[in-house]
């Protein structure tokens, strides 16, 4: 084969190889880099976070929401599965929790509407012992993720009172 | 090994490193950009599995780029569009009138971001327009503007220093028809009432 050739099927190759690898990779990566952000570093796993109102200077995360008010857990299922629990906002206020795999999937969500006295679940890696009680168990394909607490909140009067709400959300092992 | 061959293998070693290089800087403009499974109505793009496990490789890696943590379509789902009704871009200098009518969910909002995927650097105050701010009149219409600056006749969506920027309309807790076919939404207009310089 002519060298030029061989460099071209080479560079073709690894063209191929650079767009799919890392359209594979960028979800795992990004969430990855949303993860260490959000647990500052892995100084805050198990445990929420409370993220201030969403201003222009807000950039913990792509496109946010300025009419929500923000707590997320960054949780690791490798010692056990873990306990979340979510209070409801006073006056009825729209609360959503989601759970985020490390692929980035949605696995489960629920919301006030549903669940108005407030949201408490367990959450477990796929395939593990399912416990005992009333409380229902979520699985998560991946040890590690990101739970999202939401609070309608579009101005500073809601945004108060869902604050206060959200202090009592727990994310904790059990 | 002989200084030729060894010479060969820099080249041959670059030249795979370059393609690398450029395959991911394809990818990366195919993420921004394309391969959303998105459909569009009166301007309004908008994808049914934002956020859902069902979504394929580019689309889970666009949305991890560009809407990370998104809510599925049972909680909210997200209408995008970069250009006004007539087809032009989206400016800061511009005014827009937002109008429409009911909006099948429990809530809406309408938010602009700027390129970057973030709020615009301001401190207006106006990041976005919602169901709570709008004065429907008794057929359910309602009119907002989007500008880099306030009209005091109503609700305001401030785009200043916004640069070229798109428009994202959430709807939460859409109804089940809403969910399952976009096109039965009574979109927002959005037309263009006047531009001028920057602010």
């Amino acid at each position: 084969m002519k060298p030029g050739l061989r460099y071209l099927l080479a560079f073709v190759a690894a063209v191929g190889v650079g767009h799919v690898g890392t359209i594979l990779a960028a979800p795992n990566a990004i969430m990855h880099l949303a993860m260490s952000k959000l647990s500052e570093d892995g100084k805050l796993i198990n445990a929420f976070r409370f993220s201030d109102r969403t201003t222009s200077a807000s950039r913990w995360v792509v496109r946010p929401s300025p009419d929500l008010a923000y707590a997320s857990c960054v949780y690791d299922l490798s010692k056990g599965p873990i306990l979340v629990d979510v209070p409801a906002t006073p006056g009825g206020g729209y609360v959503s929790v989601s759970v985020f795999a490390g692929n980035t999937d949605n696995v489960a969500v629920m919301d006030s509407i549903h669940s108005p006295q407030g949201i408490r679940f367990i959450l477990q890696k796929e395939r593990k012992l399912v416990h005992p009680g009333d409380d229902p168990v979520i699985y998560t394909p991946t040890t590690r993720g990101i739970i999202l607490d939401r609070r309608l909140a579009p101005t500073q009067a809601a945004f108060e009172v869902a604050d206060k709400a959200r202090r009592g959300d727990s994310c904790a092992p059990l | 090994m002989p200084a030729s061959a060894r010479k060969a293998a820099i080249r041959f070693a670059g030249v795979v490193a370059l393609g690398l290089a450029v395959g991911a800087a394809s990818a990366f403009v195919s993420m921004k950009h394309f391969g959303m499974g998105s459909e569009e109505h009166m301007g309004w793009a908008g994808s049914r599995v934002t956020g859902s496990s069902e979504a394929g490789p580019l689309l889970r890696a666009r949305v991890a780029l560009t809407g990370l943590l998104a809510l599925n379509r049972s909680q909210a789902i997200y209408f995008t569009r970069k250009v006004d009704d007539l087809g032009e871009p989206l400016r800061e200098g511009c005014h827009y009138r937002l109008s429409g009518g009911p909006l099948p969910g429990r809530w809406w909002s309408i938010t602009a971001y700027a390129a970057d995927d973030y709020l615009p650097q301001n401190s207006d105050d106006a990041l976005s327009v919602d169901a709570s701010e709008v004065r429907p009149d008794a057929s359910g219409a309602w009119e907002a503007e989007a500008g880099p600056a306030r009209n005091p006749a109503m609700p305001w969506l401030s785009t200043r220093k916004a640069g070229n920027f798109d428009l994202t309309l959430r709807i939460y807790n859409p109804s089940e028809q809403a969910q399952r076919d976009f096109g039965t939404i009574a979109f927002p207009k959005v037309e263009r009432l006047s531009c001028g310089e920057p602010q």
